[in-house]
């Protein structure tokens, strides 16, 4: 009933409501990843569902996932501390080398936060030597790279191709995305997904990860 | 703000044609031509009170005197209310700048949403078409949009109410033969309203009668402004004038031409009762010169509508307006682009009561594919007409310090509070990326038109009358059709 709660609290946005549930679920010695996923991951799914039949918009989206974020900042140290890991998924993000356009990859950065997935943010104006040296260390399932001028989308398949030189290519899936990226150009340079917007980013990162 | 001396706002985006001084001189020509050249008034009662009414008779001949069209001017209502007719709400408030709008009515034909078939409109076709008016959110006030053909001609007007009445609960503004059927009109809304007091203090509906232009009120028309009058209820009274054709050339000779046919049809309706509400209006257009349609979609026809209500505005009398309608014979480019300026200039210039939307081929057929476009556009001309706020909260000031050079706005709470009210939400035109419209979508727009209509037809139930109610309508209609074959 609780967990009911929580996820409407994550949809009406409500981050004191959510905190206070968080904390109260937590107090009935309910086990943390439980809560993440009962409760706030269930409310994102239905503001995902909301805004795909057009009840929902962009703002109001992002008002849930900074709810279920206030939550999820609650429980984190002890998902962290304990040894099952509530966030099994690791993205590596950024907006490519000479691009400063970075609205959209927060979009989906805050997006995938907020669906569960352990996000790390290279920013804005990331070379290729830097997305490779980032997979390596980190060991992402996703590496999701972001461009909106039509000039810096060739910094995409040259990744890649530095990906599959220091033999990397095949640890992780490759996610694109921006105004000038195409599903057809997506796949012409060789990466595993792309979406056209943040909402539908989540979808395609989730069917990634199953795969 | 901490002050803000002397400040002055546009709370709202402005559109005029003609200044004050302008509109003196057009009213002035008109009650000159209602002087020397005067009107033909085909009714003897109506000629009996304009002549008690100190008006100069010679046969159907009637010069009116100008102190009698300004104590005319003075004596009829500023504003008129329409309401709904199953929740009585007053939702329709004809004064100042307020724009509404509404379908059109005689249209001969219709599109059938089903076929794309052109054919003669019938009582299952207005039914259709009034159900679709009901749903519609920016529609205020109904017209049958079309005549209904398949019962018997004299009485066909019974039947075309008592469809629409059944269909939808906005104020109907309807058409009628003749005073009979005005009369009969008149008792179905008597009955729904509950007796003739309630219906005088909360009217659902308004005649619609017009002039023949030049300067004729046949006895048709001028017999409805008279009843009208002693009921207490609006009428709409309506020159529809064609530039170059039934009056002068000149932009201005039409509004002069047309005005002195308004303003002899409110001494008609005044000098009967005085304070009766009634409503100037018109389609005021062009004939065009190459083919003769009446048109409704040229530019004279906007730019003359939009004068015309500078004119009302001026009066302070109550505007029947026109929008959303085109030449074309079909809804395609021509018909989008036409309807759009109609919809957007009427919004702006506000006449307060704006037919036709709907209408196609010169008004010769409706069209439920149009209506529903028209239906967007008048969501977007609404949001054009607002304009901009200027305020401390709507400058943003402390919003752009937070957020920042190379920040974003998406997660402000500012934003969250302001963007329903400041960005308009399209309910029906298009914005999706082109992967997942090629996808889902994939048709022009005028096709994800005709669906939403079908689906209207399909799947939405107007609020009923009550059934003893309907029993009773039903009656008025029989007792005329009955009388019809004697």
């Amino acid at each position: 009933m609780d967990f009911q709660k929580l996820a409407e609290a994550v949809v009406e946005g409500n981050v004191k409501k959510v905190k206070g549930l968080t904390e109260k679920l937590l107090s009935e010695g309910i086990r943390p990843d439980i809560i993440l996923n009962e409760g706030l991951l269930k409310g994102m799914q239905k503001v995902s569902d909301r805004y795909k039949e057009k009840d929902f918009y962009i703002p109001e989206v992002l008002l849930s996932s900074r709810a279920m974020q206030a939550g999820f900042h609650i429980i984190k140290p002890l998902i962290e501390d304990n040894s099952t890991s509530a966030l099994p998924h690791k993205v590596v993000i950024g907006t490519v080398a000479g691009d400063l356009h970075d609205i959209g990859k927060n979009l989906v950065s805050l997006m995938l936060k907020s669906r569960g997935f352990h996000v790390i943010d290279l920013g804005i104006d990331v070379p290729p030597e830097d997305f490779v040296e980032a997979v390596k260390k980190h060991q992402p399932d996703i590496l999701a790279m972001s461009s909106l001028l039509t000039t810096t989308l060739a910094i995409i398949p040259e990744t890649i191709r530095l990906l599959k030189k220091e033999k990397y290519r095949d640890k992780v899936k490759i996610m694109v995305g921006g105004a000038p990226v195409t599903k057809d150009y997506a796949r012409a340079v060789g990466s595993d997904g792309y979406a056209h917007d943040a909402i539908n980013a989540v979808v395609v990162a989730l069917d990634l990860v199953k795969s | 703000m901490r002050s803000r001396s002397n400040f002055k706002a546009n709370a709202s985006t402005m559109l005029s044609v003609l200044s004050d001084r302008q509109c003196e001189e057009i009213v002035m020509a008109a009650e000159e031509v209602l002087e020397r050249t005067g009107v033909t008034v085909y009714d003897d009662e109506a000629l009996e009170t304009l002549k008690k009414h100190g008006c100069w008779i010679d046969g159907n001949r009637v010069r009116i005197p100008t102190a009698l069209v300004e104590r005319c001017l003075r004596s009829a209502p500023t504003r008129v209310t329409l309401c709904n007719s199953r929740t009585g709400s007053r939702d329709v408030l004809l004064q100042g700048n307020n724009a509404y709008f509404g379908s059109g009515s005689d249209t001969p034909y219709t599109i059938d949403p089903y076929t794309g078939e052109r054919k003669r409109a019938t009582k299952e076709s207005v039914g259709w078409a009034c159900k679709v008016l009901d749903a519609l959110p920016n529609i205020d006030f109904v017209m049958s949009l079309g005549i209904v053909q398949d019962v018997p001609l004299l009485i066909s007007d019974r039947h075309q109410f008592e469809v629409q009445v059944l269909n939808t609960g906005k104020p109907i503004v309807t058409t009628a033969h003749d005073i009979y059927g005005f009369a009969d009109i008149i008792e179905m809304c008597e009955i729904i309203a509950g007796g003739e007091e309630e219906l005088r203090r909360n009217p659902f509906m308004t005649l619609y009668a017009e002039p023949i232009s030049p300067l004729q009120h046949a006895w048709e028309a001028a017999s409805k402004l008279v009843l009208a009058a002693k009921k207490g209820l609006p009428v709409v009274y309506t020159p529809c004038v064609m530039a170059g054709g039934t009056v002068p050339s000149t932009m201005a000779g039409v509004l002069v031409n047309g005005l002195a046919e308004s303003l002899s049809g409110l001494v008609i309706n005044q000098c009967t009762r005085e304070g009766s509400p009634f409503i100037m209006g018109g389609v005021f257009t062009i004939m065009d010169m190459g083919t003769t349609i009446f048109s409704y979609g040229s530019p004279e026809f906007n730019l003359l509508m939009a004068a015309l209500a500078d004119l009302a505005h001026y009066l302070k009398i109550p505007m029947f307006g026109t929008a959303g309608c085109t030449d074309s014979c079909v809804v395609d480019e021509q018909a989008g682009i036409e309807a759009a300026i109609s919809i957007a200039m009427t919004a702006m210039s506000g006449p307060n009561l704006n037919h036709d939307v709907g209408y196609i081929e010169y008004g010769s057929t409706s069209s439920l594919e149009m209506l529903v476009l028209c239906d967007e556009l008048i969501g977007m001309a609404r949001r054009l007409t607002r304009g901009i706020e200027v305020n401390e909260n709507t400058l943003a000031l402390d919003v752009i310090h937070d957020a920042g050079p190379g920040g974003h706005f998406l997660t402000q709470k500012h934003t969250f509070d302001n963007f329903k009210k400041e960005i308009y939400k399209n309910r029906l035109f298009d914005h999706q990326h082109y992967e997942p419209w090629k996808e889902k979508v994939n048709r022009p727009i005028t096709e994800t038109a005709r669906l939403k209509a079908i689906d209207i037809i399909e799947n939405y139930e107007p609020e009923p009358l009550p059934k003893d109610v309907q029993k009773k309508i039903r009656e008025v209609v029989e007792r005329a059709e009955k009388r019809a074959e004697l």
